[in-house]
């Protein structure tokens, strides 16, 4: 029977009837997965939604912190070697049993039916897969991997038996679509999927967590802020996340709506390029060369990090929804350094440090931003560029579609640009080694460096950091690694995105989580 | 013969002769007419204003929004009427960025009407000069060309639009090629019929036989009797230009955010419709539906009046 | 007749080639969707695997072959993005776009032409006026906006309607369609209004100037003057004359409704092709894309043909090889 939402009465139905009204969750969503197998994207979206149906052996609770999953401990027997005990008395959805062949199986299927954005990564490290016993595996890693754990919260557990035959990337998506081989140990089984429509999940009731709050989860994707917005006004949807920061001031005061806000893994920073052999979009006022790259002058860097009003930022062009960030990562993740000095706003002493840089009159730059693919991306790197005006510099403010903008950044095309970055894995080694590192394809470092900046001390510290087994030290390494990158203002942080979900009033228990995921299973009915 | 007038023409006076025995310019008399339609005045009136206020933008509106030096975060998102601190009132209120709305609409007004105009321009050029050619020429060229404009004409032109401007990226010049080349084609069409109907009368074939210049029988004879419904074609691409362009920006196919143009600025308001901030979407709207609308009116009636088969 | 179907039909499978050459050389030549579908991040090695994977190192005519090849069979290839046979991505949105569309011109066809009509018989009068006036706005405000408008008073400010998606489904046929339902027939109300208000627009403009000519004809005049009722020549006459243009437009319309649907569908949620093709535009999902548009050619091409056909029957001049203008 279809469960039909009773605008308005829904409360006072749903008390009358114990609960009739809570069988069935329906979630608007911004984004959705490309496919109902988990190995195919290594997309947020993607791995959002396959949570619903499979386990990973780590798992990252809402602070992004790691506590057991299918895993119930870990540890390094030797340098290059992890244990991972597996939970015993786990069921795939078909009732089989879950053992440590569904694991190895699972870690070697991801390099052959990946699609593009690639979920290889997370196994990249993994040499060997050697099954000890039915719960217990040995990973041996092609040298030191401390972050394994880390990697492995994205590696889902599929059926070894159920996939075995959609294991090509001709057969996966039509076996994992169809639902014959989308067997997992997740809360929710697949009933049906429609790609950029609705998600459709029915309760798993032998779940090894315990049986989820609802019969039946409807993900419905909807683009554009303003119509899941509306969509949940209408009644259609109990819950949407990314409420945009347009919309959330009115609804704080909206008594028919409860919101959720929770922080955010995204840090929107200002990358200033270092390059000596050129310098696109650089120039001196009068249009002339400029006889040397000032970005690379850390005074200039300094007087732009100064010239920031991020508490402005925050409350008036994010309307409340941020908070102003002094590093490129969130506090609390591991790695986070609370001796980083917290940034100040003085254009005064931006000016000044301008001046003595050499530029009394300041210069002109051309400043490019993406403008569709985080919140207020495109509104930010606007009052960036009414602050950088203030401290005497010209600025031409360039905010251009995803599409465009970060291949063009790839290609150096521009001397200052600004996006976010998400910390995904929660620890300081992902953002350092991306965007900080000397870029080294060997290695798989400095992927997203895109500032030419190169720092052999930096590079030391995050190079340990990455082999240090011991939690301790790793983790005071990274914190040093982070304080000397913010010293060098390698980048110039802005601010930190948060998220807003929002629910029809006094229907959820919701608790956000800090990488923006809406997972149905810890949402609970409100008593 | 009688002596008394001897200067009595030797055919009949042509229809708009006046007393003077001036003739009175076609221009004139299609002007008396169009004058008649009150509601098509006005529309006139509206269009050729808002022309004059995007050409002068710079000196109408009362705040460049452009220069970031003038534009406080702290007037963002006020209602109409706020007094903002830059000393003036902000008539229509403030968008995101401090900037003046009203400001803001009068060089959207500009952008558009550039990009319309641009395209416009462009996809006429090359429309007739196809139309014409096709027409003049004839044969296989004929046949070639104009296959090629059905086949395009039968393909609508905001598909075409949306597939190109994506694929050639952001930006005013991909944004004219998007549009000129979902256009051209109602051109070539309007002028290739225009030109062959004229083209098939005996004075063309006969001019055709001496040996007057190509150039002469195109210019003289073909391209003046493409004009009148090339014009009628003219106004209402344009019209409609500018609401492909509205709509591409709202799909984020269009100009950057930067520097919107009257859809961008719909499309950026878009987001405030929810929690009430209506102006920033609504008065961008109605200045869009004002401008469309104006230019369509006027469109209608010369298309009415030069319908010589609704001429009683 | 049957040489000039062969003609016909001769002549739309070479546009089809043509258009599906276009088409298919259009969208690979420009823009690369390597750097947009790979992560920056991404190793060489991994970048050339997907780069051979996609079969993007192939020389174009190759890639035109191949994709020419598995055409005739029937395969669209596969999308970038979601792994799944392009065909079944888009054959299973087809018919909530269909459904929408056919309701909005259908609706805007039925109440165009008889406005345009009403219109057209009295064009002095005040409601002839205002429809005019109706007509020009709906044709001037941009469909985006109308849709904004409707989702605020309707959905948001009055609850009537919901804001977006489909509704409920049945099965029929073999395919699910939501306007046999009361629940899906609410979703469908605001979308295929907000689609059919310009089409409307068009209908009451065309049947107006349809009916005016038709009205000063001399076959009209004689009629009047033999004292048939108004509401007989409407019917014989007046009808019979505006049908040609009517159909032609309804056919053309049918495509290009199909296309504006983009728009409706973005922003009412609607699951349809429409919203699919936006998207896979964004992200250079070069299968989808062509196939999207190697369809939409081939259905504009069988309505092309299917007018011309309809032509035929209805004008025996045409046959004779007379070409309509």
């Amino acid at each position: 029977m279809t469960y039909i939402r009773i605008t308005g009465l829904a409360g006072a139905i749903a008390l009358l009837t114990g609960m009739a009204g809570a069988e069935t969750l329906t979630i608007g969503v911004r984004g959705g997965p490309e496919s109902m197998d988990p190995h195919y994207s290594a997309l947020g979206t993607h791995a959002e939604a396959a949570k619903h149906i499979f386990d990973t052996l780590v798992w990252a609770d809402e602070a992004l912190q790691i506590a057991p999953g299918l895993a119930t401990e870990w540890s390094p027997v030797d340098d290059d070697t992890w244990e991972f005990k597996l939970r015993e008395g786990v069921k795939f959805h078909d009732g089989s049993d879950f053992t440590a062949e569904d694991v190895k199986f699972s870690i070697s299927r991801p390099p052959i039916v990946t699609g593009p954005t690639t979920t290889a990564i997370y196994v990249r490290r993994v040499q060997e897969v050697e099954i000890i016993d039915p719960h217990t595996i040995h990973i041996h890693t092609d040298g030191p991997a401390p972050s394994l754990p880390y990697d492995f919260v994205r590696l889902f557990i599929v059926s070894h038996t159920a996939a075995a035959d959609y294991s090509t990337p001709e057969t996966a998506a039509e076996g994992f679509n169809s639902g014959v081989a989308s067997i997992g140990t997740g809360p929710f089984k697949l009933t049906s999927w429609e790609p950029k429509a609705d998600l459709v999940l029915d309760r798993f009731d032998d779940y090894w967590g315990g049986p989820a709050a609802w019969e039946r989860v409807i993900r419905k994707e909807m683009p554009n802020d303003s119509s899941r917005l509306a969509a949940l006004m209408a009644g259609q949807v109990n819950l949407v996340n990314d409420v945009s920061s347009a919309d959330y001031l009115q609804l704080q005061n909206d008594p028919a709506v409860d919101i959720f806000v929770g922080d955010g893994i995204y840090i929107m920073n200002m990358l200033l390029d270092q390059r000596t052999d050129e310098m696109p979009g650089l120039r001196a006022k009068d249009g002339s060369a400029l006889p040397e790259n000032p970005l690379r002058d850390i005074r200039v860097r300094q007087a732009l990090d100064k010239a920031i009003d991020r508490e402005t930022m925050v409350e008036i062009v994010l309307e409340g929804l941020g908070k102003p960030a002094d590093q490129g990562m969130p506090p609390g993740f591991f790695g986070y350094s609370e001796n980083v000095p917290k940034p100040v706003y003085d254009p005064e002493g931006a000016k000044a440090l301008l001046a003595e840089a050499g530029y009394p009159d300041g210069f002109e730059m051309d400043l490019y931003c993406s403008s569709d693919r985080l919140p207020g991306d495109a509104a930010i790197c606007q009052g960036l560029g009414q602050m950088l005006s203030v401290i005497g510099l010209t600025v031409n403010v360039n905010a251009t579609s995803r599409t465009v903008y970060f291949p063009a950044q790839a290609r150096g095309d521009y001397s200052v640009s600004m996006n976010g970055w998400g910390t995904l894995t929660g620890e300081a080694t992902y953002t350092l080694g991306g965007q900080m590192h000397t870029p080294d394809a060997d290695k798989g470092l400095g992927g997203f460096n895109r500032i030419s900046y190169s720092n052999p001390d930096l590079d030391a510290l995050i190079q340990q950091g990455m082999v240090e087994l011991d939690e301790d030290k790793r983790r005071e390494i990274l914190e040093s690694a982070m304080e000397l990158a913010a010293d060098d203002k390698v980048l110039i942080p802005i601010v930190q995105l948060q998220s807003v979900w929002a629910a029809r009033a006094g229907e959820l228990d919701f608790t956000p989580r800090t990488d923006g995921d809406t997972l149905a299973y810890p949402i609970k009915p409100k008593q | 013969m009688t002596p008394s007038n001897p200067k009595a023409p030797t055919e009949n006076p042509p229809v708009g002769m006046t007393e003077t025995g001036k003739p009175t310019p076609p221009i004139l008399l299609f002007w008396r007419e169009f004058r008649r339609n009150r509601i098509a005045t006005v529309a006139l009136g509206i269009t050729i204003l808002l022309a004059f206020v995007a050409l002068f933008a710079p000196f109408v509106a009362p705040q460049d929004p452009y220069n970031l030096q003038t534009l406080s975060l702290m007037d963002a998102r006020r209602p109409p009427g706020h007094v903002g601190s830059g000393g003036y009132v902000h008539i229509l209120g403030t968008d995101a960025q401090g900037r003046d709305l009203l400001s803001a609409i009068l060089y959207g007004l500009r952008i558009s009407i550039q990009i319309s105009l641009a395209a416009g321009f462009i996809a006429l050029t090359i429309g007739a000069t196809i139309g014409v050619l096709a027409a003049y020429i004839g044969g296989w060229v004929e046949t070639v060309l104009m296959r090629m404009v059905d086949l395009q004409l039968s393909f609508p032109a905001i598909l075409l639009a949306l597939v190109l401007s994506a694929l050639l990226g952001q930006g005013k010049a991909q944004l004219i090629t998007a549009l000129v080349a979902a256009q051209y084609a109602y051109f070539a069409r309007t002028a290739y019929g225009a030109a062959t109907a004229e083209r098939r009368k005996d004075y063309i074939e006969a001019a055709l036989a001496t040996p007057l210049s190509a150039r002469r029988v195109i210019f003289r004879h073909l391209l003046p009797n493409c004009a009148p419904p090339l014009i009628v074609v003219a106004t209402v691409q344009i019209a409609s230009s500018i609401s492909l362009e509205a709509t591409l920006s709202f799909l984020g196919l269009g100009l950057p955010v930067t520097e919107p143009s009257l859809g961008m600025l719909i499309a950026n308001g878009f987001q405030y419709m929810m929690s009430g901030r209506y102006w920033l979407s609504v008065y961008p709207g109605l200045m869009l539906i004002l401008l469309i609308m104006a230019i369509n009116i006027v469109g209608d009636q010369i298309r009415d009046q030069l319908n010589p088969r609704l001429r009683r | 007749m049957l040489a000039f179907i062969i003609q016909r039909a001769l002549q739309a499978a070479l546009v089809m080639v043509v258009m599906s050459m276009i088409v298919f050389l259009g969208v690979y030549a420009v823009g690369n969707p390597v750097d947009i579908v790979i992560p920056p991040d991404a190793t060489i090695a991994m970048r050339e695997e997907v780069i051979r994977r996609l079969g993007l190192d192939l020389p174009l005519w190759k890639q035109y072959g191949i994709f020419a090849w598995n055409l005739l069979q029937g395969d669209f290839g596969r999308s970038f993005i979601y792994n799944m046979p392009v065909l079944e991505l888009i054959g299973g949105r087809l018919p909530a776009t269909l459904e929408l569309v056919l309701i909005s011109i259908l609706f805007a066809t039925v109440t165009g032409v008889s406005l345009g009509i009403y219109a057209g018989v009295n064009p002095e009068s005040r409601i002839a006026k205002l429809i005019m006036g109706l007509s020009i706005l709906g044709f001037s405000v941009p469909s985006f906006w109308v849709g904004l408008i409707l989702i605020l008073t309707f959905a948001v400010h009055f609850g009537i309607f919901p804001a977006g998606g489909r509704g409920e489904t049945v099965m029929v046929f073999g395919v699910e369609w939501s306007f046999l339902t009361a629940n899906g027939l609410s979703h469908i109300v605001l979308p295929a209004l907000n689609l059919a208000l310009f089409k409307m627009a068009m209908m009451i403009r065309l049947a107006r100037a349809g009916t005016r000519e038709a009205m000063l004809s001399d076959t009209v005049k004689f009629a009047r003057a033999a004292g048939i009722s108004e509401a007989t020549i409407l019917r014989r006459h007046v009808l019979k004359l505006i049908s040609i243009p009517i159909i032609t437009v309804f056919g053309l319309e049918l495509g290009s409704t199909l296309a504006f649907a983009v728009v409706t569908e973005t922003i009412f949620s609607w699951p349809g092709v429409g919203k699919l093709i936006i998207d896979s535009i964004t992200v250079l999902d070069r299968p989808v894309m062509v196939a999207y548009l190697v369809l939409t050619a081939f259905v504009f091409v069988m309505i092309n043909f299917t007018v011309d056909l309809v032509f035929a029957l209805i004008d025996p001049r045409i046959r004779s090889g007379r070409q309509k203008s």
